[in-house]
């Protein structure tokens, strides 16, 4: 954390709205990013967004400046979507009905070519994201996204090492049979169960 | 050893040393399960990561300038209404008290009943009519004067007006005194 950023959060515990609205200018982006994750929309991840700033500054006499300051308005940024997820289920909107998209292309220098390409991939991720658990969405999002080790995923998400793992075990396979099945979508898919059942027995 | 353990390596993408990273390339040659697994979760690692990152529209803190303002305004007045609330309920009882005092020489209980109704009664409608006059004053006073100015305001009147009470009491007991 540079000295600067220590001193916007020395003045903003003086309750300096102007000192804290610096550290939303430096941190908006990782927080956004979380929060579109979470939540799909543009809308509802300016909305969260926004939302866990005002939490933050409203708990900045709690911050422990001995902490990462992007890791704790992270974590109440992705604490903050999962109850919204859970409160309104919200669910993961796919492209087509994206009224506000910003996945219209994001740089308008990009070839028509590319910016399909990056709506789809958009596409995918969405998908991908959609089935998984509120929880472990936030777990995938920050460690696939914000490369957080599993340690630190547990403090985010106020849970254990262990359980953080197990967590990511359970979202990692569900996407990877999510994602074979998107790669074949005409041959339907096997139950994994079974797959495994087949499997184990043609290795012993 | 196990199609389970492989699986479990792939999917927590496990850092594994010399023998057990040839172990499971063995593994992935024999089992197309884990194979399709293994590719599966590298795809996905790719497409995650060469995705582009959403970004806020442009004025992102500027917004949230604004929202903490609002929000900061309506905790302000919520403040403000229940301490204005507090101080009238409190001047009420007071005065109704020292208008029981006053008039409990003279009146006999139903009398006194009535009398104590009527008063609460126009006390209410002339804090009523006086919340008409005062709350468009405050909802400019906020904007221009800090909270605590007004909370410094509210505790001075009330101040004062026990004062009054009390001198008006202390007065009213003199002159019992004098005419006894
Ligand atoms: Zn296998």
């Amino acid at each position: 954390m540079c000295n600067t950023e220590q001193q916007w959060i020395a003045e903003a515990k003086t309750g300096n709205k102007n000192a804290f609205a610096k550290l939303v200018e430096k941190y908006q982006k990782p927080v956004y990013s979380v929060c579109y994750r979470m939540l799909g929309t543009p809308t509802a991840a300016e909305d969260a967004a926004q939302e866990a700033f005002i939490r933050a500054y409203q708990a900045i006499d709690r911050y422990d400046t001995s902490r990462s300051f992007a890791t704790w308005v992270l974590s109440i940024a992705s604490n903050y979507s999962i109850d919204q997820l859970k409160k309104k289920k919200v669910t993961i909107l796919s492209i087509d009905n994206e009224k506000h998209s910003w996945l219209a292309p994001p740089d308008p220098g990009l070839s028509p070519e590319k910016a399909a390409l990056e709506k789809e991939k958009l596409g995918q991720i969405q998908s991908l994201l959609t089935d998984l658990n509120e929880v472990d969405r936030a777990a995938v999002v920050l460690q696939y996204w914000h490369d957080y080790s599993y340690e630190e995923i547990a403090d985010t998400l106020d849970l254990s090492s262990s359980a953080v793992k197990s967590r990511l075990f359970r979202a990692r396979r569900l996407m990877a049979e999510k994602w074979q099945e998107m790669q074949l979508p005409s041959v339907p898919a096997v139950h994994s169960t079974a797959k495994r059942i087949t499997h184990e027995t043609s290795t012993i | 050893m196990k199609h389970q353990q492989y699986e479990t390596w792939i999917l927590l993408d496990t850092e594994l040393d010399q023998d057990q990273h040839r172990d499971l390339q063995v593994h992935l040659k024999q089992c197309s399960q884990c194979q399709s697994l293994h590719l599966a979760t590298h795809q996905i690692a790719h497409l995650f990561k060469n995705s582009p990152i959403p970004e806020p529209n442009p004025g992102f803190s500027t917004r949230w300038m604004t929202r903490m303002e609002k929000v900061e305004n309506r905790k302000n007045r919520l403040i403000l209404g229940t301490t204005i609330s507090v101080i009238s309920i409190a001047t009420l009882l007071l005065l109704s008290s020292v208008g029981i005092q006053i008039r409990a020489g003279i009146a006999y209980f139903p009398q006194l009943m009535l009398e104590m109704i009527t008063l609460v009664a126009k006390w209410i409608i002339f804090l009523n009519q006086l919340r008409d006059i005062v709350s468009p004053l405050f909802r400019v006073g906020m904007k221009l004067i800090s909270p605590v100015w007004l909370y410094t305001l509210g505790f001075s009147l009330s101040g004062i007006t026990g004062a009054w009470m009390l001198s008006l009491i202390k007065s009213r007991t003199i002159q019992r005194e004098l005419h006894s």
